[in-house]
């Protein structure tokens, strides 16, 4: 008996200290999204306090699902964590599998792929946002000017000029508009993640069964069917975990959000909680519990898929 | 390491430089950003001075009258660090009781863990912001210190078990065989033999703790602040002054990104779970 009770009493703390976690705030959550809740209100000052008297039933959960911001924001979650996943795993293979020769300087050129996946995520947003993507002072904003004043010297050219004078101005994209800032989220993220994809499969990649590969090329395979009926099925499981992490990761977005539009435009679950809870507590628990079932639809998927090859 | 078999000419120049440029163009922001720390904030948004300026170290020696940047960044330096150490002081015996005496729970305990991670951080944020407030350590480097080690356990716990899988069960039996205690166990067999599984998840918990901007932003106000709260918090007023804001980016992410690469692998390889070797 002696033996299994030391390792029980060595996994205790962590145990504990995680269902403490979990239970005791998703507990309150529930409690706040059954009942009326807010942080002011100068006509009903007793839903400023949670009480059972407040009671609502599933009052917060209609308005939430009512509220056209909330089938926004779904919207929106699901479409920036899928195009990040989608891009981050098909840049990854093609650059994993690019970089994965010798190649004088390879050391570097790893260094420099991995390096984006170390910045905050604030600093990763402020930096597009500002410096990359501003339509007047950014590089985007001096490259189209650029490009407008080279056309327009080469329309006073002989010969070409006539050509030239059929083109356009340019002009340049506010990726803080609502018609674009999700587009700017999903590049800036991609950007920081696609690193993680590529060091995860070139690391799959250099156990990949090389007699394998040379027997195809003996019998003839070309380097499209090599790459498709060998690599990818030998990427199966790296991808899944790189889908894994990620989703855990960005369901959660939230400073790239902020700082690229406030909301506008790429409205997100958490943005969308954080909005209602600046007076309305009982709504963004409401979308909380939503976005538990949300995570837990997806965590279903992603879990059995990783907990199969992880216990081997 | 695996060498795809070069058959032309072409292809032995074109794909390292193909190679080259993705590299160079993935690091180019964080390039362009430590450059233009060195300019003035005038010189910063001039396009005539996009490539050729007088480098300026103006925008470092002011980071603390712009910023208060120490405070910031002391506050990220000890609430990283302890909670990098809190969160391996509970994760390290839980996952050696896992690794080495397995029970029929084991997996199932392992799955509900990675299971919190999952848990949306907006959807238990304002019951921990009450909470913190009534017990009177809201803003404090104590609650900071407390949920990064919590929000980062599961991460830790599962990336020591895979480490902690990998080392052979007889070592372990021909230890208490010779009568080692449990605690003797981890001292002189485990911590030995896996201590770079050890290092790579402190370091990747604290690059994590680090980086981290929900709960620090919203768990604090000034006294525990952290650097993440320093960058956001500042970007919209200063939106025209790139040299500035450039420097305490650089400052911000500068220990991280070389901290980062010299135990790139170690932190990747960490990261997947052992699932990909």
């Amino acid at each position: 008996m002696a033996t299994r009770a030391i390792p029980r009493l060595l996994q205790t703390p962590a145990v504990v200290l995680l269902l403490i976690w979990m239970l005791v705030p998703l507990s309150m959550t529930l409690f706040y999204s059954f009942i009326r809740y807010v942080l002011n209100s100068t006509v009903r000052p007793e839903w400023t306090t949670p009480s059972f008297s407040n009671w609502r039933g599933f009052g917060n959960y209609q308005f939430v699902w009512n509220n056209d911001n909330f089938w926004l924001a779904i919207q929106n979650s699901l479409i920036i964590v899928c195009s990040i996943l989608f891009l981050t795993v098909i840049l990854g293979v093609l650059i994993a599998v690019l970089v994965n020769r010798s190649f004088p300087g390879l050391g570097i050129v790893r260094v420099l792929l991995i390096s984006p996946f170390f910045v905050m995520p604030a600093v990763n947003a402020v930096l597009w946002i500002n410096m990359i993507l501003d339509p007047v002072l950014g590089l985007q904003g001096l490259a189209v000017g650029g490009i407008n004043d080279l056309i327009g010297g080469l329309r006073n050219a002989p010969l070409v000029g006539g050509f030239f004078n059929l083109w356009p101005e340019f002009s340049p994209v506010s990726f803080r508009a609502t018609q674009t800032s999700a587009i700017a989220v999903i590049m800036m993220v991609t950007w920081q993640w696609t690193p993680f994809a590529v060091l995860i499969f070139m690391t799959s990649l250099q156990s990949e069964d090389q007699q394998q590969k040379e027997a195809a090329i003996l019998d003839g395979a070309s380097k499209w069917s090599q790459f498709r009926f060998l690599t990818l099925p030998h990427l199966g499981r790296p991808i899944a975990i790189v889908v894994m992490i990620q989703a855990i990761f960005h369901l959660s977005l939230y400073a790239e959000i902020e700082i690229v539009s406030r909301g506008a435009g790429n409205k997100n679950l958490p943005y969308l909680i954080g909005e209602f809870a600046n007076n309305n507590i009982g709504a963004a628990s409401a979308t909380g519990i939503f976005a538990v079932i949300l995570a837990n639809i997806v965590a279903i998927f992603l879990l059995r898929m990783v907990g199969k090859t992880l216990m081997e | 390491m695996a060498i795809v078999a070069e058959t032309t000419k072409f292809s032995k120049v074109a794909w390292p430089v193909l190679a080259w440029i993705v590299a160079l163009v993935f690091f180019f922001p964080i390039f362009w950003m430590v450059f233009t720390s060195f300019k003035t904030d005038a010189d910063a948004v001039k396009p005539e001075f996009l490539f050729r300026f007088t480098p300026t170290l103006e925008n470092y020696t002011n980071m603390t009258d712009n910023y208060d940047y120490w405070r910031f960044a002391t506050n990220s330096i000890i609430t990283s660090v302890s909670a990098t150490l809190l969160c391996l002081f509970v994760s390290v015996p839980c996952a050696y009781a896992m690794a080495f005496n397995p029970s029929r729970g084991t997996k199932d305990i392992l799955m509900w863990m990675l299971s919190t991670k999952m848990l949306p951080a907006a959807a238990v944020l304002y019951p921990m912001i009450f909470m913190a407030k009534s017990l009177g350590i809201y803003d404090t480097r104590f609650v900071v210190i407390l949920v990064l080690t919590l929000i980062n356990l599961p991460i830790a716990i599962w990336m020591l078990f895979t480490y902690f899988k990998d080392i052979p069960k007889d070592i372990i039996e021909a230890g208490q065989m010779d009568g080692l205690t449990t605690w003797g166990e981890v001292k002189e067999i485990l911590v030995p033999l896996a201590w770079g599984g050890i290092a790579s998840t402190a370091l990747l918990i604290f690059i994590f703790c680090w980086n981290e901007a929900y709960w620090t932003v919203r768990l604090t106000t000034f006294n525990a602040a952290t650097l993440s709260t320093l960058i956001e918090g500042n970007r919209a007023p200063e939106g025209l002054f790139f040299g500035r804001l450039s420097a305490v980016s650089t400052a911000a992410v500068g220990p991280i990104v070389v901290l980062g690469w010299f135990c790139q692998k170690q932190l990747v390889q960490g990261l997947t779970f052992g699932a990909v070797k």
